[in-house]
């Protein structure tokens, strides 16, 4: 039953991350290859706040997405001029460039060997040490994520942004400031994936580089295009099938040696049969031009 | 300190080399198709472990292995056109389709080679290892030289090929305009499966070479094709001289960068030159102006 209860929560914050990149990739057609790259600032960012000046993981978790945010303007700046491919190369660049920095600072971050004995979080004093009620602030954070990015791309912000994926050229034509407009998505996506890195963080209470690697990035932009470009519904389908999934793997009495592998295979698998048949995923409305 | 900075210049040499070899094979690929091969970097993985089953497992002599893991490594790159990129081509997918299907094949064959050969790293060093000659006080090793020799071999084989062969010629038709190279009899399938051999035979190629000088693990590939994409973007991409000279400024830049800081920074430096080209020169070192359209 814990188990049961962990994997849901770990689909939760999946959920976050695939509906925050839904709203980049799906929603503007803008191909982002460096999604972890913001949960790792909001993780760490709200983890060092914790260990190292003793502050709530609530402050942490707000100033984390807050960081998360503001790295959105520095990586979304250079790469919302570029298209199509070269937009997708930058972004990936930029998530190595995080990672490193992860890796490599190490009187900061220490490195490789992680950050061990981020505090939990407490509502009114309660520790929540019980792992349904963690799973409970998850899903308040799913139920907040999901209402903002419908309220976004139902908005007349939201237009400008299908706009723009359908036609760049056109939504310009008409006068809308189109490099702002993806700046802003990128900004948007990022805050959420701060909050999912955090709330990520403070509930492992360990974290170090490699849960952000590039790898992450391509398999949450997967769970974007599994689930369908351009769907909220899809978004929550594909995280929780794609987390689920290959949990089942464990059940057939696979070691370890064998089952992390045959988890990855499965993603690649998945991954070309989907360009291969269907690009725009199970619900989805749009496919990469 | 100075006996510093002359190593450093060699070990740049070297780097540079297996760069430019990956950079190139990737823009032999990139002019006939127009997208990312990302799968590339697994192709150059797989080269290492060709080589490493041919001269550990069944014991073949070093020449012999060398030659057949390129062939291995050609057929590995046409199967993936074949069944990935050919069906992907028929129904005209965009560039970006393309770029994600290839790392699907990257993921999947990367964990393949993990499944079967495991996570950890295997050497094919088999003899004691040699002191180096010591050389303008830097000291390169038997293996190095033998890597830098290769390499500039494979470089002018491949530039008579393009330059001089009929096959190369048609390669270059196709790569300028499909269309009109189809009108005179060209067929641009077959040119784009020549394309897919030869890039990763030479992709294979430094995939071997990288294993005689350092241990092979299944995750080598990746920091290697980014490398390559890296070096063929800055060269200027889609132009053959400019891989080479883009592999060679990205070794010389990430080692002499690493002079003052830990080598654990030559990704992040490798991708902060990228970064700095797509925003300042798009179109590289070679490249012409024209590409900067569509970028």
């Amino acid at each position: 039953m814990e188990y049961l209860l962990h994997i849901l929560l770990i689909a939760g914050i999946y959920v976050i991350l695939t509906l925050s990149l839904n709203l980049i990739v799906g929603y503007t057609g803008l191909p982002a290859l460096g999604h972890a790259a913001f949960s790792c600032i909001g993780a760490y960012t709200s983890s060092l706040l914790a260990l190292n000046m003793g502050l709530s993981p609530w402050i942490g978790l707000l100033t984390g997405a807050c960081v998360a945010a503001l790295s959105g303007i520095i990586i979304g700046y250079p790469a919302v001029r570029l298209k199509g491919d070269y937009l997708a190369l930058a972004t990936f660049g930029l998530g190595v460039i995080v990672y490193s920095i992860a890796k490599n600072w190490v009187s900061l971050t220490r490195g490789p060997m992680g950050l061990p004995g981020i505090p939990g979080f407490s509502i009114f004093g309660f520790q929540l040490s019980e792992i349904w009620s963690y799973l409970l602030l998850v899903l308040f954070f799913v139920i907040v994520t999901v209402f903002v990015i419908k309220r976004t791309v139902n908005s007349p912000f939201g237009r400008i942004l299908r706009s723009i994926r359908e036609d760049e050229v056109a939504s310009e034509a008409l006068g809308k400031d189109t490099t702002k407009h993806k700046l802003l998505v990128f900004i948007i996506g990022a805050f959420f994936a701060g909050i999912a890195g955090s709330l990520y963080a403070h509930y492992i209470t360990f974290i170090d580089p490699s849960s952000f690697t590039v790898m992450e990035s391509i398999i949450i932009l997967l769970m974007v295009i599994f689930g369908g470009m351009g769907s909220i519904s899809g978004s929550i389908v594909g995280a929780v099938i794609l987390v689920v999934f290959p949990e089942l793997l464990r059940f057939l009495g696979m070691p370890s040696s064998i089952a992390a592998p045959m988890r990855q295979m499965i993603y690649g698998l998945l991954l070309v049969v989907l360009m291969l048949k269907r690009p725009q995923g199970i619900m989805g409305a749009y496919r990469f031009k | 300190m100075n006996n510093v900075f002359c190593q450093l210049l060699v070990n740049a040499v070297i780097a540079g080399s297996i760069y430019a070899l990956i950079a190139l094979g990737f823009t032999v690929i990139y002019r006939t198709v127009k997208f990312f091969h990302f799968a590339h970097g697994v192709v150059y993985t797989a080269g290492a472990y060709f080589a490493y089953t041919l001269i550990i497992s069944l014991h073949l002599n070093f020449a012999l292995s060398f030659f057949l893991s390129m062939v291995l490594a050609a057929i590995l790159g046409i199967a993936i056109d074949r069944f990935v990129y050919y069906p992907l081509r028929q129904q005209n997918a965009s560039n970006l389709i393309f770029l994600l299907a290839s790392f699907g094949v990257f993921i999947f064959l990367q964990n393949l080679i993990q499944l079967i050969y495991g996570a950890q790293i295997l050497t094919i060093r088999t003899g004691p290892i040699k002191e180096g000659h010591h050389f303008l006080g830097a000291v390169i090793t038997d293996v190095q030289i033998l890597i830098l020799a290769a390499s500039i071999i494979l470089m002018i084989f491949l530039w008579l090929f393009i330059q001089k062969t009929k096959l190369g010629k048609a390669m270059r038709a196709v790569a300028d305009d499909p269309v009109a190279a189809n009108v005179v009899g060209i067929n641009p399938e077959r040119m784009i499966r020549t394309s897919f051999a030869i890039g990763s035979a030479l992709a294979g190629a430094a995939g071997i070479l990288i294993s005689f000088e350092t241990n092979i693990e299944p995750t080598m590939g990746f920091s290697a094709l980014l490398k390559g994409i890296i070096a063929a973007i800055i060269g200027g991409i889609g132009s053959i001289p400019g891989a080479v000279l883009g592999g060679f400024f990205l070794g010389l830049a990430e080692n002499l960068g690493i002079w003052k800081i830990s080598a654990g920074w030559k990704d992040c430096i490798a991708f902060a030159i990228l970064i700095i080209f797509l925003f300042i020169r798009p179109w590289g070192f070679l490249g012409t102006k024209t590409e900067k359209e569509t970028i």
